[in-house]
């Protein structure tokens, strides 16, 4: 992606990420060519009305973007129902085939920070849900029995009427003081926050070490402290 | 013309933008990045920037034509409300940020609008100064991460005649289920966001406890549009739980109003609860189903149940909405922070804080979730977007970062003419939100909006009069047989069961007594 606008101050440097770069850069541009064609001093130009940049504008930025073929990671699920001309489609729970087992002979298909600790471990049935079609069912006809909901974001809505029936959450981001850790906490719903997995499948039988300490948010966790997920056959 | 402002009023502001980038990062990186499959989270973040950015100053300049900042934060500081620690704090973290993203976008100069930053910073701190007078402190991250916010007076009250509870009473048990269902309704009434929920703390209860107090605000129908009709079984807009846990020491109470403890919080430490409403019509907090153990488990447990039936009505409602109007809800809660002042002062405006200005509303088609999540990552986790760099030797507090989440005021305006002063009057707004059409849901009972206005006005509370108003802690120390220090806190405890009364000269092992005498005295009282 090219990048026209490069901020011309001491000490500048390229933003991080593509579309921040991209679209700041862009607009940057467009800022300095209004300015160079009004003949004006930026102090009288920056608040006047028949210079600002309009809607359209930003409108014009976000075609050249999607323009180069370049489409967006969702993170709501609406937005990619709603444009899906936009956004990359989905992706689903790695599964490299390289998963370890534990001294059980069981495969270990994750580990995750723990909120809270438990008096015993939690077997159940792994359940993806992760869209509101799956939440509006389960609110409609109830959550199933045992289940462990494997949940992709650390939010707490998308979750927030059936919460408090999940036998267990896993949660594949945020960290044990994200919203869902919070609720799950004050539910006393057992949680694991920030679990990496890899060949967890929906409908799989687990158990899930929440009986581990919980993991201090502000503390370097030693890895070897996560608690683990383990498919059970 | 340099600018009139001093050199002295001017590195005090920069010290203020600095200390303000500090915290804020602080409280960041603490979480991960906020997301949501509800909510497009990120860009109404992004977004309530921008809105406040344009908005702010000509909105506190006609606040405090009615009532100075300092007076806020002393009124605030008696109730519970959206005046709060986290929302006091953050309005500079938002208005701040809106100016760092326009920085970045090449479309603002850190020398612009100098005079709407240097007021704002301002009002901001004179705010959360008369705030946090109590424990003379600025923000919690002052006196790392704690929030004594509360005179001894009110806490008092709230030790006296909290009721005490075993794991597996029914009380206990009440309380628990209903603060699960109160923070799961009050995150999905604030579009994934934790502005409906506030604690301040701790406080030390006698040798082996601590209290923690729990607000939970705008949970009723009131200035949010989108709780017309689900929360209208909703009995009070706030509620403040004073909570004690034994063997439990709060070591954290942050500027996001959060807590952590150590061990971990456990409701089976819990050892003693209340419940009470407060709001910009209340002189202080008043009791709820306080009468005994046995009627506050029935509030309780009721109240339990409208929220659970809130909640799914309330998420039934948002899962169906358009992207916009996600985006417009949660930008709103966000940038409208500020609006529980406007209310204290009488002066609040529907569409001055539930709809987005023109100069805002332009930014949307920027707004994708890819571009949201990244850019507030860039701008409060990283620290790195190009306007954020300093030189190549500078080494930023906690991040060690080349640079600084907020760029200060070059000093340069005090000696020449390159500066602008303001951003101007707001434009019109708009939002893609049904209108609201209900009343609001007050402790002076369910009001439309020039009421609320006109009986906000009317309030004079004795702790907002003088010479009452500048009557604290300190004071009472040395004054405690006074006339003043007994009405004061005999205002107070207007309402409390055990302290009635009492005046001002009584002392933590006085409250224990009484609490055991109660105690003693109810014993074989079912609960």
């Amino acid at each position: 992606m090219s990048e026209p606008g490069q901020p011309t101050e001491k000490w500048a440097k390229p933003a991080m990420t593509q579309t921040v770069e991209f679209f700041h850069s862009h607009v940057r541009q467009v800022v300095a060519d209004r300015l160079a064609a009004s003949g004006r001093s930026w102090e009288q130009a920056v608040a006047e009305p028949d210079l600002e940049l309009s809607r359209e504008d930003f409108e014009a930025v976000e075609r050249k973007l999607l323009d180069t073929g370049y489409r967006y990671e969702m993170s709501a699920q609406i937005s990619l129902a709603e444009n899906p001309d936009k956004y990359r489609p989905l992706g689903r729970i790695k599964d490299t085939g390289t998963a370890t087992q534990d001294g059980e002979g069981r495969t270990i298909v994750g580990t995750g920070a723990n909120v809270f600790r438990v008096d015993k471990d939690v077997i159940g049935t792994a359940r993806l849900v992760s869209t509101v079609e799956t939440v509006m069912d389960m609110l409609v006809n109830g959550v199933p029995d045992d289940t462990i909901a494997i949940i992709d974001d650390s939010g707490g809505t998308l979750t927030a009427p059936i919460l408090e029936n999940f036998a267990g959450v896993v949660c594949m981001g945020g960290t044990v003081r994200s919203h869902l850790g919070i609720l799950t906490r004050e539910y006393g719903v057992p949680c694991l926050m920030d679990a990496d997995l890899d060949g967890l499948h929906d409908g799989d039988r687990v158990e899930v070490e929440f009986t581990k300490p919980p993991a201090d948010a502000y503390a370097d966790n030693d890895p070897h402290a996560r608690a683990r997920i383990v498919k059970i056959v | 013309m340099p600018t009139e402002h001093s050199y002295a009023d001017l590195l005090d502001l920069n010290s203020w933008i600095r200390k303000n980038s500090d915290a804020f990062y602080w409280q960041c990186t603490a979480r991960t990045v906020q997301e949501s499959k509800l909510f497009p989270v990120n860009p109404y973040i992004a977004m309530s920037y921008l809105n406040a950015w344009y908005r702010y100053p000509a909105l506190f300049r006609k606040l405090e034509r009615h009532m100075s900042a300092e007076e806020l934060g002393d009124r605030a500081r008696e109730v519970s409300s959206v005046a709060n620690i986290i929302t006091n704090g953050i309005l500079t973290q938002f208005y701040l940020g809106g100016r760092q993203i326009l920085i970045d976008m090449g479309m603002l100069k850190p020398t612009d609008a100098l005079d709407d930053v240097m007021y704002v910073l301002d009002f901001a701190k004179r705010l959360n100064l008369s705030y946090h007078r109590n424990h003379a402190h600025t923000l919690p991250s002052d006196v790392n991460q704690r929030a004594q916010l509360l005179p001894e007076r009110t806490v008092q009250v709230f030790d006296a005649d909290a009721f005490t509870v075993r794991p597996g009473d029914r009380l206990h048990t009440a309380m628990g289920r209903f603060l699960a269902q109160i923070s799961q309704y009050a995150f999905l009434s604030h579009c994934e966001c934790r502005l409906g929920i506030n604690n301040s703390g701790p406080y030390r209860i006698g040798d082996n406890a601590e209290m923690l107090v729990r607000d939970f605000v705008d949970l009723g129908e009131g200035d949010f549009p989108w709780l017309d009709g689900v929360a209208s079984e909703v009995a009070h807009n706030n509620y403040t739980l004073p909570v004690v846990l034994k063997d439990t020491h709060f070591n954290i109470v942050d500027d996001w109003a959060s807590f952590e403890a150590t061990p971990a919080y456990d409701h089976d430490n819990t050892i003693a609860v209340g419940l009470y409403t407060s709001d910009y019509l209340s002189d202080g907090y008043l009791p709820v189903a306080m009468d005994n153990p046995a009627t506050l488990a029935d509030f309780l447990e009721h109240e339990r149940d409208v929220l659970h039936r809130a909640t799914s009505q309330l998420w039934t409602v948002m899962a169906d909405w358009r992207r916009e109007q996600l985006l417009d809800a949660g930008l709103l809660v966000y940038y409208s922070v500020a609006k529980d002042l406007f209310h204290i002062a009488g002066v609040y405006d529907q569409d001055e804080w539930m709809t987005i200005e023109d100069r805002a509303q332009r930014f949307k088609p920027l707004m994708n979730d890819e571009y949201g999540r990244d850019l507030i990552a860039e701008l409060v986790g990283y620290i790195s977007l190009s306007s954020q760099q300093g030189n190549d030797y500078v080494m930023s507090k906690w991040s060690g970062a080349r640079g600084d989440m907020w760029s200060t005021i070059p000093y340069s305006v005090l000696a020449d003419d390159e500066f602008t002063r303001t951003v101007g009057e707001p434009l019109s707004g708009s939002t893609s939100l049904p209108p609201k059409t209900s009343t609001w849901t007050t402790t002076q009972g369910r009001l439309t909006l020039p009421e609320v206005n006109e009986r906000a006005k009317a309030m004079n509370p004795l702790t907002a009069q003088t010479p009452y108003r500048f009557l604290d802690d300190r004071w009472v120390k040395d004054h405690q047989g006074d006339p003043r220090a007994q009405e004061l806190y005999r205002g107070s405890q207007a309402y409390s069961r055990l302290l009635a009364g009492k005046g001002a000269g009584l002392t933590r092992a006085d409250i224990a007594a009484l609490r055991e005498a109660d105690e003693q005295a109810h014993a074989a009282q079912p609960v």
